[in-house]
């Protein structure tokens, strides 16, 4: 190839590179430069205090607590319903599904990605008028409905990490197993599950991401400004992403912004805390793969 | 019973018996017509060209075939299970793939410890009791030659092994669940002299134990210690008693190392024997 031409693919690369981590740093320093100042405990428990309100004796009126704890409840929710959905239909897809029926399946499941959320959202809005009708009174839009809208919106990216990294283990280690007098289901229960489990991992950390920061699915299924903690699957709740796109659109004051920042911040480690403990597992059970039965 | 006229008369007790085996990858005949008998408690290797299906024929015996898409199978295959003849279509093939060992061209070792790679089969067996598991993993490893080479470390990754050792691993994983028949897929091709010399030597130790089927290609040493070679060629097998000069010895083993110390120079008989 032209020596041009490989030395400006390199180039692009790099500079691909670059940018992409550059703007990354850059929006994290903004954040954390105009966040920081808000963020403290008052932002969070309000005028109640910290002790009070972990022991559950009071509930916090003016500050984020109910939304940490309702993003928190929301994403372990949908990645509950979502990952044993998403990692036996990605096993189904990998292992038995019938070869005629495959591309209609796959087919299903790339609509099913590209649906965007704000449809999701009003499928969950739906389906709760319908069960409010047909079902019982004292359904409505609540945390329930989320969390499922939240799992369907999640499952194509388990679905497809899952089938991906079962189809593409070399023959070798697909048989390997077998050879031994392994059953199908004994197979992948000890070897292709344990052996993806990193790679169906990585796709679990990209559904939680994507369950803690969707606004449009839980504005249209039952989050609200001001509800305080959920008491039951069927209430209302709040959220931090929804809390931030509010706080953004209307805003009275210069403090009350600073205080969506603040938010941001929240929901970022609220992140971390996910994917560290995603990671912690993902350790754990490879460390467990690898030693003494 | 096989027709008297399709029976090999050098084969005294056959353990496999094949019969109009024919198979088919998608619409292409690859096997077109197997008959044959393999002798039990024997050596038999099967040699041929590269991609004339020899692979296939091992995967046939122990139905492994039936995970790859687009394979089919057409003829009998009948194997001794307790003094009788039975076809291993008919039993369910958990059962089968326990008694028909197979070991792969490349060692493909679990990504976990000796202890757990070896101890595996018991598991998909569902043994619990330890010590049993214990006694097995010691006879297997012994009957593998790899006792005094990993015996105090159970516990470490398989991966540490050598080549040599883990494909001797992936034999005593094989030879965990005491099976009646092994199958071997080049199992020295991806090993050096050394090691394939040991593996060499160990199949004929476990040939006291069960029947072995080897592949291999034409200059490998496993044809050299085998007591009946096959040809496998154009989807036809047929037995090649030009080449079984060397079994007629008293220790085939002592003559390939014989041989390798000639040829090679550099090769120490006594290093070897040790």
């Amino acid at each position: 190839m032209n020596r041009f031409i490989q030395y400006s693919i390199t180039f692009f690369a790099w500079i691909s590179g670059i940018i992409l981590v550059a703007s990354l740093t850059l929006l994290l320093a903004f954040l954390i430069y105009k966040g920081i100042g808000s963020l403290n405990l008052f932002l969070i428990f309000g005028e109640t205090k910290p002790m009070d309100v972990l022991l559950m004796r009071k509930e916090v009126l003016d500050g984020l607590f109910p939304a940490i704890v309702g993003t928190i409840l929301l994403i372990t929710a949908s990645i509950v319903w979502a990952i044993p959905i998403g990692v036996a239909s990605g096993i189904y897809l990998a292992e038995y599904c019938n070869l005629r029926w495959k591309p209609f399946f796959n087919f299903m499941l790339d609509l099913l990605a590209g649906v965007p959320s704000i449809l999701v959202g009003l499928f969950g809005f739906s389906l709760s008028i319908f069960l409010h009708r047909h079902l019982s009174e004292h359904i409505y839009p609540c945390f329930l409905i989320s969390s499922m809208a939240l799992a369907c919106l999640v499952l194509p990216y388990i679905i497809r990490t899952t089938e991906q990294a079962l189809v593409n283990l070399p023959f070798s280690v697909k048989t390997t197993g077998l050879a031994l007098g392994a059953s199908r289901l004994q197979n992948i229960l000890f070897i292709l599950i344990p052996y993806n489990l990193s790679r169906i991992i990585s796709g679990i950390i990209l559904a939680i991401g994507r369950c803690a920061e969707d606004t449009a699915v839980i504005m249209l299924t039952g989050v609200v400004a001001m509800a305080g903690i959920p008491h039951s699957l069927l209430a209302k709740y709040e959220a931090l992403p929804f809390y931030i796109f509010y706080i953004s659109s209307d805003y009275n004051s210069q403090e009350e912004l600073m205080k969506g920042f603040g938010a941001c911040i929240i929901l970022l480690a609220v992140c971390a805390v996910f994917f560290t403990l995603a990671n912690i597992l993902k350790r754990k059970a490879e460390i467990r793969f690898a030693t003494r039965l | 019973m096989l027709p008297a006229y399709r029976r090999d008369a050098a084969v005294k007790e056959s353990k496999i018996r094949i019969d109009g085996l024919k198979f088919y990858y998608k619409k292409r005949m690859v096997l077109k017509e197997i008959n044959g008998e393999l002798e039990e408690g024997a050596i038999t290797t099967i040699v041929g060209p590269s991609g004339v299906g020899k692979t296939t024929l091992l995967m046939v015996l122990n139905r492994l075939y039936e995970s790859m898409p687009d394979c089919r199978v057409k003829g009998r295959v009948e194997m001794k299970l307790n003094g009788r003849y039975v076809d291993i279509h008919k039993l369910p093939v958990t059962l089968l793939r326990k008694q028909i060992g197979m070991v792969f061209q490349v060692p493909n070792p679990l990504p976990m410890s000796i202890y757990k790679n070896v101890a595996f089969p018991l598991k998909l067996a569902n043994v619990k009791d330890k010590i049993i598991i214990e006694e097995r993993i010691q006879e297997a490893l012994i009957d593998a030659f790899l006792w005094d080479e990993v015996k105090d470390r159970l516990n470490r990754s398989a991966l540490e092994l050598s080549g040599g050792q883990q494909q001797r691993l992936c034999i005593a994983r094989a030879m965990i669940m005491r099976p009646e028949v092994l199958l071997l897929d080049e199992p020295t091709s991806s090993l050096d002299m050394e090691a394939a010399l040991k593996i060499t030597r160990l199949l004929v130790d476990l040939k006291k134990r069960c029947t072995l089927v080897v592949v291999s290609h034409y200059a490998d040493l496993t044809r050299r210690i085998s007591d009946h070679v096959l040809t496998l060629k154009d989807g036809y097998l047929s037995t090649n008693s030009k080449m079984m000069a060397a079994t007629e010895k008293n220790n085939p083993t002592e003559d390939i190392e014989y041989g390798y110390a000639k040829n090679q120079g550099a090769w120490n008989c006594q290093k070897l024997s040790k």
